[in-house]
């Protein structure tokens, strides 16, 4: 008997569902926090997430890239779910957002590295709060909330407040920059799609995108939208992770970052229990 | 072409070789026929005026006796004919009765007993061609009784003796797909002693039988019954299993077929894997299991359930995210192999024995039934995986809207099949597995359950059924008859439960509510079917089922000889009988695998070589691919494989330089028929 299976799409959220008779797997994209960047099509496994160029009318402000989830290709492993840098996918198994990839550690997850020092965050809690581009930030009574899943990890708040108040590190780097060149003339699309404020800003006479790296999360929404081939270049190099032995996770951070990115990152791994052995076979303690 | 470029070719002028021909053969001496009239009782004798017939025979050409006889057919019947042809030196035997579908290969063993060569024999059919069918004009039925016996006589002074071909065997056997009707067959052939392949598409054998929960009527538990035979199939030293394979091709003939299968890739070695599940735990990925019918899952790398045969597990790189989990956990033994391909392999089989099985009809296709639209509306097949204790509940019946246990459960007969717009046959077992279903329902949970069967007719013929029908009543079912059309089942949204409407025969309509409904889905044709009729050369009816050689007395035999049916796949059949098919299929493909050469009939196409020019057309126009030009002795010429031919004459009819001949069909006998049936309208 067939599969029964669910796909919505609405203007909030895309939903794909599996119905099973004791189990539902539910695959559901909350399309406001979701900035049509390159991570999740990239680091499918099955190819399920194709990211469309949105038409824009002339005038207008450019759209987002629009994200697609293909319901005869997704496994609901929950992969995209776990690279998503804003949060915006989340895989759940009956409810439970319970991920089998990691809990079976054949995937990691990213490392959002925030350190908040409450003392040092401004009186005015709007002010606090203001920091965050993506509104992430709550603060009430001294006390301050930063809404971890959604975080792409841009500094832009460890910039906006008082020194010492947030120290964030990236958890995606890597190396942006538009040539001037090729950059056309007025065109200011991947400045309207960036979600992260202060990533991209217009050259002094209003006429070319400029990139500032300090802020930029790298991840490609600005390069799936623009529409000159050569103007913006994008490379990731590093992906802050927890530690994983996987094939899955070696092909995501190939496709995320390149061939030899990745093979950096297993000779690492290599060299890293080459030594656990040398010293647990001498009897040393860890340093 | 052109004739003259063919005569080109010829190495003797055509004549000449013609005349080579006729020389070769002895000057034949007056033949002696000897006429059989039987009157069948009176199926043939109370419209035919036999005596008329008997004496109009006397007068033919070559015959030398003439005897009228009760029932030539008996025992005591063929003694005398036996008896007869010895006594009056008689070299031709004509028996006018009825079809030589039915007797001829009786007569032809009664008169080889004389020491006369069985091709000398020759029937005139006068029951079904003339008393049959003319009933109501004695007259005339005697006047076309006397003409085709006139035929059978001139033809039988032509007959020439043949001597049957022999064929090698392979006493090799495939049988194609695992359910229980192959199983079977496997078992019994295999413990005979032939070695069996068994090509299984999924990745275990077991079929539908090892889905179900229990047996009708005995409700014994279905896989602890097949559980052992599945085992008994995977050690048995004569049988090989080729699950995840496809056919691909079959060539050859009875006694000598060469199939190519391809084995689809599982990702894991079969010989290394122990099926320990170990790769299992580790896998984080799980996809919906069809063993399940989709209503649980199982993990990327499995077996589908836990009596699977064989065991090794398989990879659904469809799901598959390549973590290489399993490689860690599965460590030393090494069996998974990430880079498997599709392996092709090649069987010698003597006889084929197809036991593909069924498939289940998609109710979505009927609006009226809800399925697909109301969570709480299942198919058979799915309550049967939710009320097994092994199942994705845990033999637990809820609903699929909320998890709760249903107070009240109706059961809808006859969806998809007794419909002509669907499926017009019965799908034959659905009666009965769903008073199994209410029978285990109302055992179970007593009086906690309102059980209601809709039926239009209850089929419950075979040992112990309708007794088993009698326990569903007793058991405080409720059945409700009514009409097939005007059925509908409708949802309440709020509650997500179900009102199921319809209306008797005399037109009152009734309805009950319900909190979950299951559908008695067709049982159809296997999806694959189509393919596989076309890779054997084995036809399929209307419905799509395999056409068997003769529906009465041969249902196991196809048309194609050495390829045999059992099971489902002829046509639908519950357990008990599939398992007597598959038994009858193994006896029938043992009788050929137990000889060392296969006899077949000497009627097959004859390729005169000094005539033939290697044109091509007899290969063009044979139907069975029997006929191939090939070179010889620096010549093309058509040769004729023994095996595949099957005496149809295509290729001797369409052969411009006439060197192809049918054995007792050929120019000179036919025209011996034509020639005695103008003999009336000349005379007229």
């Amino acid at each position: 008997m067939p599969l029964k299976t669910i796909k919505k799409d609405t203007a909030d959220t895309l939903t794909l569902e599996w119905v099973l008779h004791v189990q539902n797997y539910r695959l559901s994209l909350d399309k406001n926090r979701c900035a049509g960047c390159q991570i999740c099509g990239l680091a499918c496994p099955k190819e399920a997430i194709k990211a469309q160029k949105q038409l824009t009318a002339t005038g207008e402000r450019a759209q987002k890239a629009r994200i697609d989830v293909d319901l005869a290709k997704c496994n609901f492993c929950g992969i995209c779910d776990v690279l998503c840098p804003y949060g915006a996918i989340r895989v759940t198994v009956d409810g439970k957002h319970i991920l089998s990839v990691v809990e079976k550690e054949s995937f990691p997850q990213l490392v959002r590295d925030v350190e908040v020092n409450a003392a040092k965050f401004p009186g005015n809690p709007r002010q606090g709060e203001e920091a965050c581009p993506l509104g992430l930030i709550t603060v009430s009574d001294g006390k301050v909330d930063v809404s971890l899943d959604h975080c792409p990890c841009c500094r832009v708040c460890e910039f906006k407040l008082p020194k010492g108040a947030i120290k964030v590190r990236k958890f995606l780097d890597g190396k942006m920059s538009i040539h001037e060149r090729e950059c056309p003339e007025g065109c200011k699309i991947c400045l309207d799609v960036c979600p992260v404020t202060d990533a991209l800003h217009l050259s002094a006479d209003g006429k070319k995108v400029q990139a500032n790296e300090v802020f930029c999360v790298y991840c490609g929404a600005c390069r799936l939208v623009c529409p000159v081939e050569e103007a913006l270049e994008l490379k990731r190099t590093r992906v802050s992770h927890t530690p994983v032995r996987s094939g899955a996770w070696n092909k995501a951070l190939e496709r995320l970052t390149s061939s030899l990115e990745m093979t950096k990152e297993l000779k690492t791994k290599g060299s890293l229990r080459a030594a656990e052995a040398v010293r647990s076979r001498l009897g040393l303690k860890e340093d | 072409m052109s004739k003259r470029v063919i005569q080109k070719k010829l190495p003797m002028p055509r004549k000449a070789a013609k005349t080579a021909m006729k020389k070769a053969k002895p000057k034949a001496t007056k033949p002696r026929v000897g006429v059989f009239v039987c009157q069948c009782g009176q199926n043939i004798a109370s419209v035919i005026n036999v005596d008329e017939l008997a004496e109009y025979a006397k007068g033919l050409p070559n015959v030398a006796f003439v005897e009228q006889m009760g029932y030539p057919c008996s025992a005591q019947g063929q003694e005398e004919i036996v008896a007869t042809i010895r006594k009056n030196k008689l070299d031709r035997v004509v028996v006018a009765g009825c079809s030589p579908r039915l007797y001829e290969p009786t007569f032809q063993s009664c008169v080889s007993k004389a020491d006369l060569n069985p091709w000398l024999f020759e029937m005139a059919n006068i029951r079904e061609f003339a008393s049959y069918c003319h009933r109501n004009h004695p007259k005339e039925a005697t006047e076309k009784a006397k003409d085709t016996v006139r035929m059978a006589v001139a033809k039988a002074s032509v007959l020439e003796p043949l001597k049957p071909v022999e064929l090698p065997v392979t006493k090799k056997v495939m049988v194609i797909g695992g359910g229980i009707a192959g199983i079977n067959a496997a078992l019994d052939l295999a413990d005979m002693g032939f070695k069996v392949y068994m090509v299984e598409k999924t990745e275990t054998i077991g079929g539908y039988m090892a889905l179900l929960d229990k047996t009708f009527p005995t409700l014994d538990c279905s896989i602890c019954i097949e559980g052992p035979k599945m085992v008994d199939v995977g050690r048995h030293p004569n049988i090989e299993i080729i699950s995840l394979a496809d056919v691909l091709k079959v060539d050859g003939y009875v006694g000598n077929f060469k199939v190519k299968v391809r084995k689809n890739p599982r990702y894991v070695i079969a010989a290394s894997c122990t099926g320990c599940g170990e790769c299992r735990e580790a896998c984080p990925i799980e996809y919906p299991n069809y063993a399940d019918m989709y209503l649980g899952v199982r993990k990327a790398i499995s077996p589908p359930f836990g009596q699977a045969v064989p065991l090794t597990h398989t990879i659904n790189k469809d799901y598959c995210i390549e973590c290489y989990k399993c490689v860690d956990a599965c460590g030393a033994r090494q069996a998974i192999n990430f880079d498997q391909k599709p392996e092709e392999v090649d069987l010698d089989v003597g006889a084929i024995v197809v036991a593909i099985g069924y498939d289940m009809y998609d109710p979505r296709d009927l609006e009226w039934t809800g399925y697909g639209k109301f969570a709480n509306v299942f198919a058979a097949l799915e309550f049967e995986r939710l009320i097994l204790a092994a199942g994705p509940t845990g033999g637990k019946v809820i609903r699929a809207s909320d998890g709760e246990k249903p107070h009240s459960v109706a059961f809808i007969q006859c969806v998809g099949s007794r419909d002509i717009s669907r499926y017009e046959y019965c799908s034959s077992f659905c009666c009965m597995y769903t008073l199994k279903h209410a029978v285990m329902l109302r055992e179970k949970y007593r009086d906690a359950i309102e059980v209601y069967v809709f039926y239009n007719d209850m089929r419950s013929n075979f040992k112990g059924y309708e007794e088993f029908f009698n326990r569903a009543q007793n058991s405080g079912v409720k059945f409700i008859r009514t009409k097939l059309e005007n059925r509908r089942v409708t949802e309440d949204s709020k509650t997500n439960n179900l009102t199921v409407c319809g209306e008797t025969e005399d037109g009152r309509s009734v309805k009950a509510d319900v909190e979950m409904v299951v559908l008695a889905n067709a049982a159809i044709p296997q999806a694959t079917s189509p393919k596989l009729s076309k890779i054997l050369g084995v036809e399929l009816n209307k419905d799509g089922f395999f056409v068997e050689c003769q529906p009465k007395i041969r249902p196991a035999d196809t048309g194609v000889p050495g390829i045999f049916l059992a099971g489902a796949c002829q046509g639908l059949k519950d357990i008990p009988y599939s398992v007597a098919h598959g038994s009858a299929a193994a006896a029938q493909a043992a009788a050929i695998l137990s000889k060392d050469a296969w006899l077949v009939e000497p009627l097959i196409a004859k390729v005169n070589e000094d005539l033939c020019s290697g044109c091509g057309i007899c290969e063009t126009a044979c139907p069975y691919h029997a006929v191939v030009v090939e070179k010889k002795d620096n010549r093309e010429l058509a040769k004729v494989t023994e095996g595949l031919c099957r005496g149809c004459g295509v290729c001797s009819s369409a052969c411009p330089m006439d060197a192809i001949a049918m054995p007792n069909y050929s120019d000179r006998q036919i025209a011996a028929q034509v020639k005695a049936v103008m003999a009336r309208s000349e005379a007229a």
